[in-house]
This record gives C-alpha cells, structure tokens and sequence, in this order.
C-alpha cells in the first residue's frame, strides 16, 4: 500500500480552477427560465433530458475530489431543502474565480478566508431588511380567489376552485402548448413569466408607447415592462408575436397611471400573492401546489369542524402520480391515493367499487422468503422429508394459500404493501376479488393507518382484528378521459376513506422523458411554499436580495479603503497574527472580489431571463442601478422604493383580470442563506486545500502522465 | 503433490537514515504536517482515489488514520503519533513535527547517537521539571469557579481546525456547547472519587451550525412510523426499563458448521418466535415500560409489546449501550431465557422530540451525568472534522480536571521554553557533564539543535510568508509581516504575542527566530494578576502537550539510534 500525495496549490490553484469549470455547467439553470440541457452517452447513446442542477450532477462524472465535495455540497442542500441548488452551484463557480483572483492579488490565504466569511456574514445581516412578514396567509383561503395558473379539467373534483372564466388567451396557448409534439421547453409553456425582475434593460417598444412625462414615469415603466418578457417567444416555435403584442397593448394602459406612491410596509397576507411570488415563473406547477394546499386546508377543517387549530402545510402528505403519455393538461390534484393498476384488475374493482373495504398495511414485502431487516437466515438447514408422504404443493403454494385464508377470515379485500408483492399471491386475490398493491409510498401508508385505523404490520402472521382498517372506498378514477387513458392501456384507481389526509398530485406529461423534470418542479414549488410558512417569511425576490448584497459590499469595500488605519482584528479568529494588523490592506480587495461574484450571479440571471441580449448590457443595467442605489444614500430603501412602485401599477390599475397582475416575486429565507453559506464553504475549504493525498494506491496504479507531480510516502 | 519453495534471504539494510530515499519521504511527511499545523494550517483532502468520500481534514488523528505509509522508520513515527492522539486526543501533530525536526536538526552534527541520545534526554528532563514546577511562566492554573479560562482552551482548540468552517459566532457557540457538555458530565454530589458522565455526539448533517444544542439525558433516533407507534407515551413517575444486547430478531443463533436436518412440520423459525413471545409475556408481567435492543427486535414481537403498552426501542446500537445502561443501572441482557429482576432500570422520563428532519426519544435518566450534543453541520466533510474536534476538546477538559493547568498556547510556550533551555545550558552546563561524560562543545550543539526544533515547530504556525519573532524579556512567540522595511518601529508592525497575553506596546526588544538567538533569562514566574485579566488567552492542553514532548523526543531517540533494518522479505 502506497499513498500518493499531490501539491495542488503550486502558482495556479487547480482546486478552484475544477470547482469553476463544474460550475460553469449550471449557469443556464440561474432564474426563472431555465434551458434544458440533454446529456447523451457517448458509449451506450442513451440520453437524458435534464433541467436541474440535481439532475445535472447526477449524470456528470465527479470522480475527482473536488467533484466529489461540489456533489456532496448540493445533494447536502437538495435533501435538507430541495430549492436553492442552482443558486448554489452558481455561486460556487463565482465564488472560486473570486478566490483566485485574490490569490493572483497576492492576498494571504487566511486572510481570503476571513474576509469572505465574515463578508458574507455581513451581507446576511444586511438583507434581513428585505424580509417580508408572511402572517394569517390562511385568513382568506376560502374565499373565492384562486390561484391564477393554468386551466385544467379536474375542476369537477375539486368544486370550491372557480377558475376566473376569462382566461382565453391564455387557455388558447396552453392547449397550443400541450399539441405540439416536439420538446418544446416546458417553461416556455406561453404563460409570460412574471417574475418580474428588478432591473429591466430599456426596452425600446414601451419607451414608445409610453407617453414619457418625466424620467421617473419612464423608470416605472421600464421596471415593469419586462413582465412579457418578448424574448420568451424567441425560444418557441408556436407562439406568435401578436399574442405578444396584445400583452404589451393591455399592459400599458395602466403602466401610465403608476403614481410615485410612498413605500408603504411590506407584509405579505394574501395567500394568492405570496403562491404567486413563489412560482417563479412556474404557474402550472404552483398551481397544482395550490390546489393541494386548499385541499388540505379544506380537509383539516372538516376535521376540526371549524378553525380552531392554525392549519399547516403539510407537505409529508403530498403524494404524486406519474402518468406519462397523457396530455400536460390533465395534471390535477385529488384528495386520496391515486394510482395506475393494470387492466387485468378491472372486474375486480367493479366489485370492490360499491362497499366500503376492510384493508391491512404490509410494511415489508409481502412474499414468502421476506424477513424483516436484521434477520440473519441460518443457511444450513436442511428440512427432512417424511418419508414416503409426498408433498403435494410447494411451499410458495402452502405460503400463498396461507395469507389467502388470512384475508377471508379478516374479511380484507384491500391489502398495501410497502415493498414487493409476490406475483403469485396477486393473481391468487384477483380471482378472489381482493387488490393486493406493491410499492406504496410510506406517506401513503401512514396516511391510511391513521384514517382506517389500521396498524401497519410486517408479517401477514402478525394480523388480527385490531390491525384491519375499515371503511375504504376503491373505485375507477375517471377524471382522464377514456379515450386518452385507452390509448396508454392502463386504468387509473382512487382508494380513500372518510377525511383521509392525503393529497395525489396527479401528473401528466406527453413526453415520458419530460415526467422526471416536471415532478422535480412540482416540488420544488411545494417546498419553496413549505419554507415560506414554516418560516413566516420571505425575501423579495428577483434578484433584490442579491442586488443588496452587491451594493452593501461595495460600500464596505469603499468604507475600509478610506479608514485604513481602522483596526477590525475582530474579523480573524487569530488576533496576536500579523494577519490581523494587515488586515486593512487587503479587506477592500478581497470585498471586491466577492461583490464581482454577486455581480456575476446577478448578470447571469438577467441574461437567462432574456431581458439582455447579451451578459454585458446586463452588466450596464447593473451598473446604472447601483449607481442610483448609492446615490440615494440608502440602498435598501431604493430597492424597497423601486418595489413598491413596481405594485403600485396592481392598486392603481382596476383590472380586474387576474393573469394581468404583476405580482411581487418572493424567495425563501433559510434555503437561500443558506445555499449562499454553502457555496462559500465549499469554495473557502478548497482555497484552504493545498494537497491532496490518495491512498491504498500502487505506483502502477497511477499512469504515468498523473504520475507527475505526485510525491509517494 | 507439494513443493517446497526456499525461503528467501531476510533484507538488512545498515544505517538507515543515511539513505537518501528516506530522507526525502521523512521530509515529505513533514512537510504534510507542518503545513497543516494551527489556526492557519492548509488542509488536505483524503481519499482513496477510486471515488469513495473525501476527507478533508487538518487533524493528526483523521490525516494518519487513513495513510499507510511504508517504511519502517516512517511508520515508527506515524504509530507513536498515532499511540499519543489515541491517549491524549491533542497536540499530535505538535509531537510529529517536533520529531521531525530533532532528527533533521540533530542528523546535521554527525555526532554519535549514544551521546545525541544521552543529551536530549536531559534536556527533554529539564523541559518537564521547569514545566511542572511553581516558577514555570508558561503554565497557568485553571480556576474552575470560572468558564472563562476552560471556555479559552476550548475555543482554543475549535479555531485550531480550519476544516470545521465555522465562523466567529459559531465557534464561540460550538465552543459554549461542548463546555456545557462537559459540566453535565460531572456528577452534582461527587464524595472521594469524582465519575465523569459522557457527552454522546448525536449526528444531525446539513443543518445549520447554530442549531446545534446540548440536552441532558439521551437521544435515541427512531423513524417517524416507529414513533407514531409509540405514542402516546403514557405518564409515570417514573418508567421501568429492559436493555437488551443480545438480537430479538429471531433468528437462529449461531448454528455453527455443517448442516442441520430438522424433520419437515417443524419451523425452527416458530420456535424461536415462541421463545421471544415467553420472553415478552415477562417483561409484560414485570410491568417493565420501556424495552430497548442493540439490535433489531422482531416484529411480531414489538407488536406483542406495543399491545400491552410496552414501548419498544430497537437498532439502538451498540455505541449507546453503555450509556443506556448506565443512566438507567440496567444490566444489559444478553440472552432469551428467564430474566434476572435485577437486571431491570428505570428513566425518570420519556418524550419525543424532532429536530431537521430526524425524530428521537429523549430519555431523561433520574440522576443525570449523561448528555447528548446534538451537532450540526452543512456538509459531511466539515461535519466529520467537527466532530473529531468536539471529541477532542471534551478529552481536553477531562485531561484538564485531573491537572488542573493549561499551557500558554500560539507558540508561547515553545519559544519561551527554548529560551530557558538555552539559557540553562548556557549558565549551568555543569549540572549536565557532570555525570556524562561530555564536552561542552556538544552540549552548546546539542542544545542548539533542540532548542531550534522547539522554535520551528513555533514557526510552522506561520503559513503565509510572514516573520516570526521572539521578544527578548518573556521568550514570546510574535509574528509580523514579511519584508516590513528594514527600519521600522517594532511596537507598531506587531499587536500581540501568540498566547495573547503580552502587548507590543511593552517596551521589549524583538529577535528574528531565524538567527542565532543569544541566551537570556526568560522572565520566570507568571504573575497570577497578569492572567487574570486577559480573557481571550490562546491555550492548550497542559497533559497532552507535555506527553507530546516526552513521545517526540524519545521518539526521535529511538529513531537515531537505529543502525540496522531487518527485512524479512518471505
């Protein structure tokens, strides 16, 4: 055994170099547009469509150290939150090029670290001031105001949504979308993106039609002019400009009137507005969102009676259902568990449909060689026949009989089963009318247990009277129209009970390889809501944060180039180092540096919004706001100022059509924090990395162009 | 048909350190760990190159603990590090640098080994005597009436581990949990013999640094359907507990080699689960509340239990078992018969409790000695480095309370206890050759050699290029920025010492470390006030830095003296 070590921190920093490059990856997955990427197999010519940085390291090839780290990193914070990874992935590819520039500065590296750190630190507290309230967001929710998403056909189940009927133009476009057969990205579905940006670039068309009275009224409109982005359409093939066009008439009716209204106190209680300014973008995802919380919602209260209990979202009983093939406009939100059986099941549902079943929870396998985990099964043992009886079935035979008795004498028709099933024993209780279903989510079982009052148990041995639930309903779910759901050959089923808290989120893509992205979407949705109201706040969104962070930094770079002789040690964990008496040397460089990739962060975004054409002008629009910012005196006030008058335009408006709103976009507070801390960790502890040591290799093991460089011990 | 092979010749290889190979791979593992040493030590990243998980790491025990290393000599000093971090938990690569550099200063001479050997050995005997005596002005003695000296070491150690990430706030919040740890692990009402508790590190990756927390009594991670089983946890004064150690799984134990033939109709498997049914109308009629298994404890079993209001705790694992036993004086039981009344416990109370997404039993023993930190970190890497370094500090502070003195720490001590050696040697050779045999010359030599190696492990604190300096009145450690300009006004380039006791606004003279140092007398006697009043002082662990003295040196001396490796090469 030999260990290899390796100085990797000689004149140029490979580290950082890697972590930039993996980086550089993801920069199409900044913002609300993102750009599907396809990764394709040279070997085997397999290809996956992918629009996520999850998804995308899923596919690369981080074998490498630093891979790895940048992999762990964000799986880290998919699991913990499930949002924020591209912000993540971004930053730490901005982040390492600041690094090495300081480096290239001849900055200390301890010192690097420092100021980073405690820069980052800084910009955490300042943007505090951007959070918004969210208080009582449940208050209205059963009033008749919606969720303005797209339209679908699953109103009938879930009566109390009204979907505002004028919503033609935009139905027009969805089906439009949903008909075209090719990869049309499903962003792109023709809802205008309102995430409205911050910062717009002049956009020629409404400086022209708008009658400029005077520079402020022209700043308004720019502002929200972007919100039918028309670069949306340039990446479609099937929308056509004069839908575009009809946006833009619409929209300047009111954008004259935007009065300079004074910032009035951020508070966010409307749960519309606050859905709205957490889609980014993505209503036909939010929307089933919605739809599931109002479920929900309305569930919880039937079960208290009335609202005694502050209701919460929980999204432990969110479940969702693939159905590939179907048209994307199907996708709908149902109280129970629904979910695909084969067709071979259809005589036996027609039996089960009209009585209320007896079911048990099967919390392992449901075959004969299954034993629980942590059974150690002796394998020398050998059974004795006796001798000259033969045996007349098999034991598989004797096992399947066994739990079929088990299911006649508890009267059970219904059986759940968290792992596999045993083919055998299906076909056995589809003759006697008992549905036996393999692979059900643990929230699902759960969910059940608490609404039949059944007992999950391991071992059908274990079942007694005590274990059975009752009162299940199964029945066909026909929500999908038959002639589509034909095409794909499979029957589609909802089992509930009475008040059962369980949400199916039903979705449907036409393209299989489309299903994956949409249900990551789906979620994502889900948490960022979830993180909301757990946390009873939110940022403004759209780059406002970030723009914060941008122009705090600037001023504490400027701040500590004009107090020099300021002694802020306090930012070194090691006081007595000389590190920190020459501390003021460096702090304005090395914030600089972090702003650049702040800057970097917020051009990339704009530019994937396709408000610039290209990242430079992003970068001048950047420019010109920061300007005015520092101008102002107080940053955070301009960008407070720049939002209000940005929903002025709503109050002042009177249209009463709710797709033409501007809705305020919103952020999650600790994913986001705490994707920015991810990423400078993970950039800080490369920087701090000067060798890498492999071990357990031989010499030949490494060949021999590696070899260079490398030291053995 | 066998064939008998002719063993091979043993390899022996005569003066081993003379070789040149093994002088560049000693000076490659010094050059690894002297690079990782202190506040500002580069990391390293570890892993097996073959895509298993990378470990990135400044620390003596998790750098050596992964790295095979080859020759003989080399692994001489990775063991005895190795034994000394396994004993000690600090100061490792404090101990592996200074070997390293007594037998590259001492190589140099070509003096003989016996006398190197003699030599350093009374120097490292008057290294102990002056640390452990009431004169010595590097030691400081800790008031335990007082957090702030105890709360100085611990942080001490937490900044010493760049690879934990933390920031400001959350060093000083890790630092006041481990403390808070460690003060619940000492008994209330100890008579003769005090019996520290145990601080049980209970992982919770991917969230925040500062969710981080201590609770009294133990937490037992169980999974959410699992929990839901259990509850509601009925009240009680207090709950009768079974620990079992021994699977109630129901498996067949060991059954040994060969086969066994059962007659078919007999189900081995039954029979087992009719033994452990026996055993849970026991328990039931024990009226025992609370059963917990190391291992996993059948189902039908847990269901039997869960009927009778019995809660059942399985997959505890075995690093908790001591502590479950202890907290509640239960016996753990290791088998499926008759249960011993005796071997049953009891918790003062039980409850659930969440944290992230992890759902746990808190157990609240009667008498409470025991303690859980729950530790968070945002990634695996730097949460693992983490926890090595709350280890770490919590054996710091039980090292501490059997000795109650800590060290002045950020290179104090080294340099100041170089100057007093060579200022000893330099007044009182006598004392030396007396007995020895040796001339003075090789003593000044000697000396020189030990002392510089003292003085550049101070030095290996120093990672970005800047000058290290010692003052000529207390034989501090400084550090200033390199290539200040030549006539400069000390006092301004330098804030203070490495310890943080002294200031540079003290009229002192400075001397670089790298040129030859003219002995002085070291102000001896550390002025009690002098302590008192500073409050952020950088410490280190008095037992453990002494040990690392003593392994280093007599290391070193084992290392000098070999003249032959013996390689059986069969």
């Amino acid at each position: 055994m030999v260990m290899a070590c390796r100085i990797i921190n000689k004149r140029r920093h490979m580290g950082l170099q890697q972590l930039s490059s993996f980086a550089g990856t993801g920069r199409t997955f900044l913002g609300p547009l993102k750009s599907s990427k396809f990764i394709v197999d040279a070997e085997c010519h397999e290809s996956v469509l992918i629009s996520s940085t999850v998804r995308l390291l899923e596919s690369l090839d981080l074998t490498s150290a630093v891979g790895q780290l940048l992999n762990e990193a964000v799986q880290a914070q998919n699991n913990t939150y499930r949002t924020g990874t591209s912000t993540l992935l971004f930053l730490i590819g901005a982040w390492s090029s600041a690094a090495e520039e300081c480096l290239h500065l001849g900055v200390p590296i301890s010192l690097v670290v420092s100021v980073m750190s405690e820069g980052l630190n800084s910009c955490i507290e300042e943007v505090a001031s951007l959070q918004v309230p969210v208080h009582n967001v449940f208050d209205h929710i059963d009033s008749t105001e919606t969720f303005p998403g797209l339209e679908t056909f699953s109103v009938s189940l879930c009566p109390f949504l009204q979907i505002p009927s004028d919503t033609g133009l935009q139905k027009e476009r969805d089906l439009k979308d949903v008909a075209s057969p090719s990869l049309t990205i499903y962003n792109l579905s023709g809802i205008p993106v309102k995430s409205s940006k911050l910062f717009r670039p002049q956009a020629e068309v409404e400086a022209d039609k708008n009658k400029v009275q005077n520079p402020q009224t022209l700043k308004n409109s720019l502002l929200a002019g972007n919100r039918y982005r028309k670069s949306v359409l340039i990446h479609s093939r099937h929308f056509n400009r004069t839908d575009n066009n009809q946006w833009i008439n619409k929209q300047d009716g009111f954008l004259e009137q935007h009065g300079a209204a004074p910032p009035s106190t951020y508070r966010c209680n409307d749960f519309v507005e606050l859905e709205m300014g957490l889609s980014h973008g993505d209503q036909s995802s939010m929307k089933l969102v919605d739809e599931a919380v109002r479920l929900q919602c309305q569930n919880a209260g039937m079960q208290q009676g009335n609202w005694t209990m502050p209701f919460g979202f929980d999204i432990s009983r969110i479940f969702t259902c693939r159905l590939p093939g179907v048209p994307e406009t199907f996708s709908c939100v149902c109280p129970g568990f629904i979910t695909v059986v084969s067709i071979s099941n259809t005589t036996m549902i027609k039996e089960l449909q009209n009585q209320p079943n007896r079911i048990i929870l099967i919390e392992g396998d449901l075959t004969e060689n299954y034993r629980h985990p942590g059974f150690n099964k002796a394998t020398n043992i050998n059974t004795l026949l006796e001798s000259m009886k033969v045996q007349q079935d098999s034991s598989e035979e004797l096992w399947t009989n066994y739990v079929l008795q088990v299911l006649i004498k508890f009267n059970v028709n219904l059986v759940l089963v968290q792992g596999n099933v045993s083919e055998h024993l299906i076909e056995k209780c589809i003759h006697s009318k008992r549905l036996v279903l393999g692979s059900v989510h643990s929230s699902v079982m759960q969910a059940f247990a608490e609404a039949s009052g059944a007992v999950q148990v391991t071992y059908i041995t274990q079942v007694n009277e005590n274990c059975v639930g009752n009162g299940v309903s199964v029945a066909f779910w026909r929500s999908i129209p038959s002639d589509v759901i034909d095409r794909i050959n499979i029957i589609t089923i909802v089992i509930k009970t009475e008040g059962i808290n369980l949400v199916t989120v039903v979705l449907t893509s036409p393209v299989t390889a489309q299903m994956q992205s949409k249900e990551d979407r789906f979620w994502t949705c889900a948490y960022r809501l979830y993180y909301a109201l757990k946390e009873q706040k939110v940022f403004l969104g759209g780059g406002a944060v970030e723009f914060l962070c941008l122009s705090h930094l600037q001023t504490l770079a400027e701040q500590s180039l004009s107090k020099r002789n300021h002694v802020c040690s306090g930012w070194l964990h090691n006081t007595s180092s000389w590190l920190a008496s020459s501390l003021a040397l460096y702090r304005s460089t090395v914030l600089k540096c972090l702003a650049n990739g702040w800057h970097k962060y917020l051009s990339a975004l704009i530019y994937n919004t396709a408000s610039c054409s290209s990242e430079f002008e992003a970068s001048t629009v950047i420019q010109q706001h920061l300007q005015n910012a520092t101008d102002s005196g107080s940053p955070s006030s301009y960008i407070l100022n720049e939002y209000s008058k940005l929903n002025s335009g709503i109050f002042n408006s009177g249209i009463s059509n709710k797709l033409e709103q501007i809705p305020r976009v919103y952020d999650v507070v600790i994913p986001k924090i705490e994707a920015w801390r991810r990423a400078l960790d993970l950039v800080l502890l490369v920087l701090q990395t000067d060798s890498e040591i492999i071990t357990g290799l031989g010499h030949t093991q490494l060949n021999s162009q590696e070899t260079e460089g490398f030291l053995f011990l | 048909m066998s064939r008998l092979e002719a063993k091979k010749p043993s390899l022996c290889k005569s003066e081993p350190l003379t070789n040149e190979r093994v002088r560049a791979t000693l000076c490659v593992l010094k050059g690894i760990l002297t690079s990782s040493y202190g506040p500002s030590g580069r990391l390293k990243q570890v892993h097996n190159g073959l895509g298993g998980c990378v470990c990135t790491t400044s620390q003596s025990s998790a750098l050596l603990s992964n790295l095979p290393v080859t020759h003989p000599i080399l692994k001489i000093l990775t063991t005895s590090m190795q034994n000394h971090v396994s004993c000690f938990s600090d100061c490792g690569l404090f101990m592996a640098i200074l070997c390293c550099n007594l037998i590259e200063n001492v190589q140099r001479l070509g003096l003989t080994p016996t006398t190197v050997i003699k030599l350093n050995q009374h120097l490292l005997r008057l290294c102990t005597s002056y640390l452990k005596s009431e004169s010595c002005a590097c030691r400081v003695l800790v008031d335990f009436s007082s957090p702030q000296r105890l709360l100085c070491l611990v942080r001490s150690i937490v900044t010493s581990k760049p690879a934990c990430m933390l920031t400001r706030e959350e060093t000083d919040h890790i630092s006041a949990l481990v403390l808070r740890a460690f003060l619940l692990t000492i008994p209330e009402n100890a008579k003769d013999r005090l019996i520290l508790g145990k601080s049980i590190i209970v992982p919770l990756k991917g969230q925040r640094v500062l969710d981080s927390t201590v609770f009294p009594g133990i937490l037992i991670e169980v999974s959410e359907v699992q929990l839901m089983k259990i509850l509601p946890i009925k009240k009680s004064d207090a709950f009768k507990v079974a620990l079992f150690c021994a699977s109630l799984s129901g498996d067949l134990s060991d059954t040994g080699d060969g086969t066994v033939v059962v007659s078919s109709g007999v189900s081995l498997e039954n029979a087992v689960l009719e033994q452990l049914l026996n055993l849970g109308r026991q328990l039931v009629s024990d009226h025992v509340d609370l059963v917990m298994c190391q291992k996993v404890i059948h189902p039908s079993l847990k269901q039997f239990l869960s009927v009778h209001r019995v809660i059942a705790v399985d997959r505890v694992g075995v690093a908790l078992m001591e502590p479950l036993s202890k907290v509640t004086g239960t016996q753990p039981i290791g088998s499926l018969g008759s249960i011993s009344p005796s071997s049953y416990g009891s918790v003062k109370d039980l409850c659930p409790a969440k944290f992230g997404f992890k759902h746990f039993l808190h157990l609240i023993p009667n008498e409470a000695t025991i303690c859980s930190l729950l530790l968070c970190n945002r990634n695996d890497t730097a949460w693992d480095e983490l926890k090595l370094t709350c280890q770490t500090a919590l054996h710091v502070l039980q090292l501490t309370i059997k000795e109650p003195y800590v060290l002045l720490g950020g290179g104090c001590t080294e340099t100041h206890l170089a100057a007093y050696i060579r200022h000893k040697t330099c007044n009182e050779p006598e004392s030396i050759l007396k007995d020895d045999g040796c001339t003075q010359t090789e003593l000044q030599l000697i000396t020189e050699a030990f002392c510089s190696a003292l003085e550049s492990v101070a030095g290996s604190l120093e990672h970005d290029g800047g000058e290290v300096l010692t003052d000529m009145k207390y034989g501090h450690f400084w550090s200033a920025q390199a290539e200040s300009p030549s006539v400069v006004h000390w006092p301004d380039l330098l804030s203070r010492c490495g310890c943080g006791l002294h200031n540079s606004q003290e009229e002192l003279r400075w001397s670089f470390l790298k040129t030859t140092q003219h002995p002085f007398a070291p102000q001896t006697c550390l002025p009690h006030e002098a302590t008192g009043s500073a409050n952020n002082l950088t410490l280190d662990c008095f037992t453990a830095k002494l040990s690392g003295l003593q392994v280093a040196v007599e290391t070193a001396n084992l290392i000098l003296d070999l003249s032959y490796i013996i390689e059986d090469k069969n």
